[in-house]
């Protein structure tokens, strides 16, 4: 143990002494947690650029009613409203300013407010027909003949009134460019403020209504999902590139023949490396949870079961590593061996995204990966605070654990080198 | 009797078809600084990696402190000090806590300032290892091998690719270890080298181990004769012809002379100083370069590659 303590506070010193090695083992993951944090709505919600051009002016200003629309639009706060002038020609517009996000662009036509007026009174005077008219059939019996003639006689005129009112529908535009994933997202928000605006306008009470309840004590977003995410890749990078290409490097250079000449046993040599690498793990852990509690109030919290779990995750990819550099002699072979496992590894294992969102066959191969268990667990202990979820990611990576210290100590040479 | 630190009988070390080392033998004596010369890919490193326990025999015996290569590895380690072959350490880590890591290895508590001192690094201590001169580097190397206080020490090539200013002091202090009682094990591909710090020296080419003694046995034995080379004086060749038949005119005019024996070049000598002062006498002894000339036939050039 005394021995393996020298070995892991001299790699440890070196470690710390490098500057590429801190950049990418804390800079690069803290950069990548403030970028896609930011990206996919750590920092507040999801909102989408919606371009309203309003055709429907009076003296050059917009009705009180179309107004009103955008107004209930805005204060949605699903959309970012970016206005177009009225003598724009779209098609001219969107050419002119080539854009990577797609354009959505909500047209409200010329006598917006005219029409709705119109079409509003419309229904709403057939409201009163059908009304009277039921009134009549299922309560006439309870009036006399000069009350239902009156009732009638006033059903004629306002039928008459009504026929000669506009009936057409104050159509409003929604222009989306094809293949824009959001496009219904942004369809459907819409549609549920014109089915508001419409019920305003023709004066229906709400009959059903939606009340809501929070299901758990603790909201989560986008960030908390990636930030077990990627506390586990880039445990498991470390290991298998870093370790992979330290080993090899050290072999190289004579620094393990070295060693190997003196006292020191291999197997110290080993759990030096390992306790490192765990250094550097709970060290990656506690810098991300940091900063995504600062950044963007994550609900991480990390306790005794998740330091448990990245201390076999770290043993685990560890020991993956140095089997690797002890199986390529070659630094650059190494390498490349170390990048080839784990770049798919991060990509496939659902540590960035939901598996689920994969597809089946894929789903079954990120169930394949250690690196699956690993950020499964984690988000279990650190975010869902349910441990006995992790039973499964703790058996199997135990189970690893065990096979690949075994492998990396058979592997590992200490003689011959 | 002079104990024998260092066993090897019939040594045999091969890689597939290879013998890396063919069935070589012979022994190192405690307090001495043993030499094994030869060019590269001789066997040299191989030998002195199955000494230090990092290289199984395929035969042979090989025993330090008369303990068994194979079986008592652990015991070894711990009696030796190794300084291998383009020596390299942690280049982050500072002199000190290089050095200071191995006598942690070592269990040795105590001497670190002393052994920082002794090779000239206590004043740099604190840099770090990957900031230092090839020479003082080499030094680093030997104060990592001295950590653990070794009775035997292994230099594999300790000067190569030195400048020779480096190399010289190299050499100093190899001669201060020898003074101090450590039993020093030296591969080389210098002949310079071999005659300059080694009591005794084995030559050993291709796997094969050629002759061993000591330099002057090896000289003496293998070297050839001794030239006496007087320059500027026609008449040297008439009185250097009493005394040996085999004179001759070399470049620039030079009398040559060649002598099996020292007492007709003492003799040679003293007719030739009765000679007008105006010529120049230059009495050449064989080197360790003529006995590896004579004993291999060829040369061993700067790299250190065998030139035949």
């Amino acid at each position: 143990m005394k021995h393996s303590f020298c070995i892991f506070s001299a790699l440890a010193k070196h470690w710390f002494r490098s500057k590429t090695g801190v950049f990418f083992s804390f800079m690069f993951p803290a950069m990548l947690l403030l970028i896609f944090g930011t990206v996919f709505g750590g920092a507040g919600a999801q909102t989408y650029t919606l371009h309203v051009q309003n055709l429907d002016l009076v003296d050059g200003e917009p009705t009180e009613l179309s107004s009103a629309l955008i107004n209930i639009l805005d204060s949605t706060g699903t959309f970012k409203i970016e206005n177009l002038p009225a003598d724009v020609d779209i098609a001219d517009y969107v050419r002119e300013h080539p854009s990577f996000t797609d354009y959505r662009i909500l047209v409200i036509p010329e006598n917006f407010q005219q029409k709705a007026m119109d079409k509003s009174i419309y229904v709403r005077a057939g409201v009163i027909l059908d009304t009277l008219s039921f009134v009549v059939e299922n309560y006439g019996y309870t009036m006399t003949e000069n009350q239902v003639g009156s009732i009638e006689n006033g059903m004629d005129v306002l039928k008459m009134w009504r026929e000669n009112m506009g009936s057409e529908n104050a159509e409003i535009l929604l222009l989306t460019d094809e293949g824009d994933t959001a496009a219904p997202i942004v369809r459907g928000v819409i549609s549920s403020v014109i089915n508001a605006f419409n019920n305003e306008m023709i004066g229906v009470e709400a009959v059903v209504s939606v009340s809501e309840n929070q299901l758990t004590q603790r909201s989560f977003k986008a960030v908390d999902y990636y930030l077990p995410g990627y506390i586990a890749a880039f445990i498991m990078t470390n290991g298998i590139i870093g370790v992979t290409s330290n080993i090899s490097e050290f072999r190289r250079n004579g620094v393990i023949k070295r060693l190997a000449a003196t006292p020191l046993q291999k197997s110290s040599w080993i759990i030096g490396n390992l306790a490192h690498q765990v250094l550097l793990a709970f060290m990656l852990m506690l810098a991300m949870i940091a900063l995504g509690w600062l950044i963007f109030g994550v609900q991480a919290i990390p306790g005794p079961y998740a330091l448990l779990l990245i201390f076999m995750g770290t043993v685990v990819f560890c020991s993956i590593g140095m089997v690797l550099g002890g199986i390529f002699k070659d630094v650059e072979a190494a390498s490349a061996a170390g990048n080839a496992i784990a770049f798919p590894m991060m990509f496939l294992s659902g540590a960035f995204w939901p598996v689920e969102m994969m597809p089946d066959f894929m789903q079954g191969v990120a169930r394949c990966m250690p690196l699956y268990y690993f950020h499964d667990g984690l988000r279990q202990i650190m975010i869902y605070q349910n441990p006995t979820q992790a039973l499964v990611p703790f058996a199997i990576l135990g189970v690893l654990a065990a096979v690949f210290v075994y492998l990396a100590i058979k592997i590992t040479k200490w003689k011959e080198l | 009797m002079v104990e024998k630190v260092i066993e090897v009988k019939e040594l045999t070390k091969k890689y597939g078809n290879l013998s890396a080392v063919d069935h070589i033998s012979f022994d190192v004596y405690r307090g001495e600084i043993f030499s094994l010369v030869g060019p590269n890919g001789a066997g040299k490193t191989t030998t002195v990696e199955i000494l230090e326990c990092l290289r199984k025999p395929t035969s042979g015996v090989a025993r330090v402190f008369g303990l068994d290569v194979v079986h008592d590895e652990e015991k070894i380690k711990k009696k030796i000090g190794v300084v291998p072959q383009e020596f390299n350490t942690f280049n982050r880590l500072t002199v000190k806590e290089n050095v200071d890591l191995v006598a942690k290895i070592y269990g040795v508590k105590s001497g670190l300032k002393q052994n920082l001192k002794r090779l000239g690094l206590w004043e740099i201590k604190d840099k770090k290892f990957e900031a230092l001169s090839g020479g003082t580097k080499r030094r680093v190397g030997i104060a990592m091998a001295l950590a653990g206080k070794p009775e035997l020490l292994f230099l594999d090539e300790p000067t190569t690719g030195l400048d020779p200013q480096a190399r010289r002091e190299l050499w100093e202090t190899i001669r201060s270890l020898k003074k101090m009682g450590v039993t020093i094990f030296l591969t080389t591909h210098y002949m310079e080298e071999v005659e300059a710090l080694s009591d005794r020296a084995s030559i050993i080419v291709k796997g094969k181990l050629f002759t061993t003694g000591t330099v002057s046995e090896l000289v003496s034995k293998y070297g050839g004769d001794i030239k006496i080379v007087v320059k500027g004086e026609r008449r040297a060749e008439t009185v250097i012809k009493r005394f040996t038949k085999n004179v001759f005119v070399g470049e620039q005019g030079n009398i040559i002379g060649t002598f099996p024996n020292r007492r007709d070049v003492a003799k040679a000598l003293l007719s030739l100083y009765k000679l007008s002062g105006k010529c120049r006498i230059n009495v050449v002894e064989p080197t360790m370069e003529d006995v590896f000339l004579r004993v291999v036939g060829g040369r061993i050039d700067e790299s250190g590659e065998l030139i035949s």
